[in-house]
């Protein structure tokens, strides 16, 4: 593995540490935008220019700036009950024990998976891929935009009859 | 896709859309379009599988591999139950009644994407959707328990999701292929065992985790206590069955084709579902709370139909998709009787309840009726499910699970005596002197679901020539 790429995935796993350590929602936000963005720097690497424009564009660009939005709107309030943060104290020590770990074993297992590898039925241009080979999943996505929109339906109007 | 089906996906997902708008300033609009929504669907599935071209040409035509429309089937069946029973037991001011019909045909829509997929990446698509409307709909119900047991099922579930998509990527890798199909005819040819076993195993694991099955089962008993009653009767009686161990059987059928090589896999899974069986009865026998043994027994049950699908034969199969059925029918009678009872009584509290049969007659006798169908009592429909599975594994030689699964079907009928004798009969507590019968649409789903427990018990023969067409389909 080339050493910029090795960079991207560090960055990655730092960025989402980060965003789950983060005392503040905001500082949370920004970095998960952060992530979104080394993830499409490792999907342009690799080859897929399309799945790096969507990651970019949605996650980093459009998804950020709803939570953003959001946390400016619950700011005030979070203040007020500020939580215990010893339960995550474990999170950088696992995620210490599994970089340790991958460091030595995922190489290998990798180089040997790549033994194994059968080429995907994939290609042609991203309409044959979204409109033929992955219709369904298409839906999928709807279904989860949907569940999205009626989970926040359903959270919001409670609280703020309280 | 098994566009056949198509249609009961998209037209919830349009209802869900639509009712936020609808019930803006009718609120009862909700209720109604949901429940026409499924009773809808529900009527075209019955003209779909039970037309008499189909009978008469003994279940030939039936659209797909047959198991989607009988999965499809049970999960309006369920879904109508709920909704109809929701719409008289939600408290009329709820601020988000929409929004928790909106996911409930969300729900079933994700569930209707599962069973209608043909390819295991658009599968996992759907059971995501699945867990995030599952989690919101735990939440709806804002007591400690129910955050509890969301939180449980939130800290489970989605690090089980990335076991699956660790496992796909694995066999996208080796196989370059996710669809059923294509993962077929790689399984049947001379490919390598190892990484494929390695991946099928940690989509195992992911979808075992979401299943509830022991000794994963540390979310089910608190989403299914803490949630409202018929949300836990939607989840127990057909989400978890659907967002995981329908997987497990069509690996399971899979696994099949790769002749005896991931002979391990199939053995730790058959494990798995008679440990599931043991530790759901006994820890029943336990409880003090209706709803809480309900979800142990729940685990108990789902542990019969994965001990039946690793051990893969076609009328083990036949038993495991046939047990998910049954499960769907009287788990949610019981879980809705337990909402009438603490509708009625304002607790479930075991040692609080007695003598509410003089009271609460109907509500009393449709559990007997769920109770003695889960125990495997005949003639009901859940004795031929549990003795399919057990003579699959009497005649594989698998004698001492065969005999420990009769065993656990005793326990069953035990606690389920023990909860009947401690609620419904004996002597009238205080609770159960100021509970009276709650009313008819509350009975109508319990009513409705017995009255399909004894008729599926009593057609059988017929019923048995539909699963042997679906069985020939996915495993031949």
């Amino acid at each position: 593995m080339n050493d910029p790429r090795l960079v991207l995935f560090a960055l990655t796993a730092l960025f989402s540490i980060w965003a789950v350590m983060a005392r503040s929602l905001l500082t949370s936000a920004i970095m998960l935008a952060l992530v979104s963005v080394t993830v499409s720097l490792i999907f342009f690497d690799y080859g897929a220019p399309w799945a790096g424009v969507f990651e970019l564009s949605v996650c980093a660009g459009l998804i950020t700036v709803l939570f953003i939005g959001a946390v400016s709107l619950i700011r005030s309030e979070e203040e007020k009950h500020p939580e215990s943060r010893a339960r995550f104290y474990a999170l950088p020590l696992a995620a210490a024990i599994f970089a340790i770990a991958g460091w030595f074993y995922l190489p290998p297992f990798f180089a040997e998976m790549a033994g194994w590898a059968r080429p995907g039925t994939g290609g042609g241009t991203i309409g044959l891929a979204l409109w033929d080979m992955r219709r369904q999943d298409l839906l999928g996505q709807v279904l989860m935009l949907a569940a999205g929109v009626f989970v926040i339906k359903s959270v919001f109007p409670r609280r703020t009859e309280k | 896709m098994d566009k056949a089906l198509l249609a009961f996906l998209i037209i919830p997902l349009f209802a869900a859309v639509l009712i936020p708008f609808a019930a803006r300033y009718r609120p009862r609009m909700a209720d109604i379009l949901a429940n026409v929504t499924l009773l809808a669907g529900l009527a075209n599935l019955a003209w779909l599988a039970l037309s008499p071209s189909m009978i008469a040409s003994e279940f030939a035509n039936l659209p797909g591999d047959g198991l989607s429309l009988l999965l499809v089937g049970a999960i309006y069946l369920v879904g109508l139950c709920v909704t109809f029973f929701s719409a008289w037991f939600l408290d009329e001011n709820l601020p988000n009644r929409p929004a928790y019909y909106s996911l409930l045909l969300v729900s079933v829509a994700a569930m209707t994407g599962v069973v209608t997929s043909t390819d295991f990446f658009t599968l996992y698509v759907f059971v995501e959707v699945l867990a995030v409307t599952s989690f919101a709909l735990i939440t709806t119900d804002e007591s400690f328990a129910g955050v509890e047991g969301a939180l449980k099922y939130f800290f489970l579930t989605f690090p089980a999701s990335a076991l699956i998509i660790v496992g796909l990527a694995i066999l996208m890798l080796t196989l370059g292929s996710l669809s059923y199909e294509n993962l077929r005819i790689f399984m049947s040819s001379d490919i390598p065992a190892g990484p494929v076993t390695f991946g099928a195993a940690l989509i195992m694991l992911g979808f075992i985790i979401k299943s509830g099955v022991v000794p994963f089962h540390a979310w089910t008993p608190d989403a299914y206590q803490g949630a409202y009653a018929p949300v836990s009767a939607h989840l127990a009686g057909i989400v978890t069955k659907i967002s995981g161990v329908y997987a497990l059987i069509k690996m399971a059928t899979l696994l099949r084709f790769f002749d005896g090589r991931a002979q391990a896999l199939s053995e730790m899974l058959m494990f798995l579902g008679l440990l599931s069986i043991a530790v759901g009865a006994i820890a029943a026998l336990r409880q003090k709370d209706f709803k809480r043994m309900l979800a142990f027994s729940s685990i108990s049950q789902v542990g019969y139909i994965v001990l039946a699908a690793g051990l893969g034969t076609p009328l083990a199969l036949i038993g495991a998709v046939f047990h998910l059925f049954n499960h769907a029918t009287f788990k949610t009678v019981l879980f809705l009787n337990s909402a009438s009872v603490e509708r009625s009584a304002g607790t479930t509290d075991m040692d609080k309840l007695g003598g509410l049969e003089h009271s609460m007659p109907w509500t009393s006798w449709t559990s007997v009726v769920a109770l003695l169908s889960t125990a495997g009592v005949p003639p009901l429909s859940g004795f031929w499910s549990k003795l399919l599975i057990i003579l699959a594994l009497w005649e594989s030689g698998l004698r001492t699970y065969a005999v420990l699964a009769l065993l656990f079907s005793i326990v069953t009928l035990a606690y389920f005596m023990v909860m009947q004798r401690k609620v419904f009969f004996g002597k009238k507590t205080a609770a159960a002197e100021s509970s009276p019968e709650v009313s008819a649409p509350l009975l109508a789903p319990a009513i409705v679901m017995c009255g399909l427990i004894v008729a599926l018990g009593l057609l059988f023969p017929y019923f048995y020539t539909y699963l042997k067409v679906v069985a020939e389909r996915i495993i031949i």
